[in-house]
């Protein structure tokens, strides 16, 4: 087989942008990333089955089929998929079937590990440490997040798009078995709980006023006794009363919110809290 | 500073970073601190408004992508609208992040009106791919959900800032003391909901021991939060060799 037809640098970077720009906005119910994962396909289409408009209309179709993935991590996709429409384009015996299903195949275990790093780790992470910056009223506590998190994932997505194009399928099996992949997971998931705690303490500021006066005139301030036992005992509470909650019933937001609603003005009118 | 400007700038911002454009970037333009540096380079009063953009940041920490995409609650409306509000009318903190609630769950029904109406534009691709229209189709993915969610987007924020003012201002000075402080006792639990919902989406119930670390050295040890940060990239370095044996246990 000869390697006629080859994409150059320049259409793995322009589907790299349009999918990275687009990735979110054109998201529907019904076929949710399919349209942007099209679009960001037109500029390899076009220049790999340049000759045959009949090829072009099929690549498009069987593009916007149902896909969705999170699109950071999910940029390896596209490289394998721009790798696979390479190869077909030049006569290898690849369908357009085969193509959708390693799309298809990919998508479910890559988004799980671009949730967990992406959005539940390394997001919630670069914020937090730039809160007390902000808490303090900096505005680089907003500036650098915004910069710190697009930049570190965008390099993410750019290097998973060109890797997985030129290695192609058995880098992304390669990545998805590797060890390195669960300890960064792993590493990431440790710092999160470690900032939690370390949050959770300095910013869920719950107290009790409660004050029991005692016959013969002593005072005894419930808060110094909670205060004795354990420092911080009621945000502990809260936060681990709120998680075991979820844990039981998953995350009914509504429900939460609503009773943290009630406990709080019924506590303020009663004077507990 | 013109409040009707702001109720724009508020509107278009809203607009602009629910629009996604651009993955990671507008997911990060939709959290509270990025939305008071915006409040707080309009109205000039940065401290204020990064204070109380931190404060509702809390609630909000874990709130972020999940599987499908769809969020419980939406930072970016409730940011738009307390935090202008909160500065301008000189609240604190906690009562901030109380009067940002409502519109976090009023987000959630924003987004799943536009990702409905997204699936008309899918379908106009399908003609164009027919066609080999390919002006088409970056136009479906980009230009008319843009357009659309102008429309959607764009009124709500506008006239939440340009009315609510008001009829906040209004309620304070009339409800009761015990009742302004359950809103402040509410603000200080919220931030809870935050960090119990990012330790769920973590997922890993045997990990729970490094959150009672980071909590003990903040209380006991009076740690700061980037000593923690700190020590924590250490720690998940020395016992990242876990992972595996997890897997395999």
């Amino acid at each position: 087989m000869t390697q006629t037809k080859k994409l150059s640098k320049r259409e793995v970077n322009k589907a790299f942008w349009i999918y990275q720009l687009g990735c979110e906005e054109s998201n529907s119910y019904e076929r949710l990333q399919s349209l942007i994962f099209c679009a960001s396909m037109i500029p390899a289409i076009k220049k790999l089955y340049a000759d045959d408009k009949e090829e072009q209309k099929k690549a498009l179709k069987r593009h916007l089929t149902f896909f969705n993935t999170e699109g950071s991590i999910g940029s390896s996709i596209q490289g394998i998929t721009l790798a696979m429409e390479e190869e077909k384009a030049n006569g290898a015996d690849i369908s357009g079937s085969a193509i959708t299903s390693i799309k298809t195949g990919l998508m479910g275990p890559l988004a799980g590990i671009g949730d967990s790093v992406i959005w539940s780790a390394l997001m919630p992470i670069i914020i937090s440490i730039f809160i007390p910056m902000a808490k303090s009223g900096n505005p680089l506590g907003g500036l650098l997040p915004l910069i710190i998190y697009t930049a570190i994932t965008m390099y993410i997505s750019y290097f998973l798009i060109h890797r997985c194009y030129t290695v192609g399928r058995s880098s992304i099996i390669d990545l998805l078995q590797n060890g390195l992949i669960k300890e960064v997971i792993y590493g990431a998931n440790v710092l999160g709980m470690m900032m939690m705690g370390a949050l959770s303490a300095s910013y869920v500021t719950v107290t009790t006023p409660l004050k029991i006066h005692v016959p013969g005139g002593s005072t005894i301030v419930l808060q110094t006794i909670l205060d004795s036992m354990l420092k911080g005992l009621l945000p502990l509470a809260a936060v681990l009363l709120i998680y075991w909650y979820m844990q039981k019933k998953g995350p009914r937001y509504g429900v939460i919110i609503g009773t943290i609603i009630v406990i709080s003005l019924l506590g303020s009118f009663c004077g507990i809290l | 500073m013109n409040n009707t400007a702001l109720a724009v700038v508020m509107g278009l911002y809203f607009w602009f970073a629910n629009l996604r454009f651009g993955y990671t970037f507008s997911g990060m333009l939709k959290q509270p601190v990025c939305v008071a540096l915006v409040v707080g380079l309009i109205t000039g009063q940065m401290a204020q408004a990064m204070t109380i953009g931190a404060g509702i940041q809390l609630m909000f920490l874990g709130v972020t992508s999940t599987p499908g995409g769809n969020v419980p609650n939406d930072p970016a409306l409730a940011a738009t609208i307390a935090i202008p509000i909160a500065v301008t009318l000189n609240m604190n903190a906690p009562a901030a992040v109380a009067l940002a609630v409502p519109f976090g769950i009023l987000g959630v029904f924003l987004d799943q009106l536009r990702r409905t109406i997204n699936a008309i534009w899918i379908h106009m691709a399908d003609k164009d791919a027919e066609k080999l229209n390919y002006k088409g189709i970056y136009a479906a993915a980009f230009i008319y959900p843009a357009l659309v969610g102008f429309l959607i987007r764009f009124p709500v924020v506008f006239a939440a800032n340009y009315f609510g003012r008001g009829a906040v201002q209004a309620l304070i000075t009339a409800i009761p003391q015990w009742l302004m402080h359950g809103f402040e006792v509410m603000g200080s639990l919220l931030p809870a909901l935050g960090f119990a919902l990012t330790i769920s989406v973590i997922g890993k119930k045997k990990l729970l021991p490094y959150f009672f670390i980071g909590f003990v050295a903040v209380v006991y040890f009076k740690a700061e939060i980037m000593a923690v940060a700190i020590i924590g990239v250490c720690i998940a370095y020395l016992v990242r060799k876990n992972a595996n044996k997890e897997e395999a246990s």
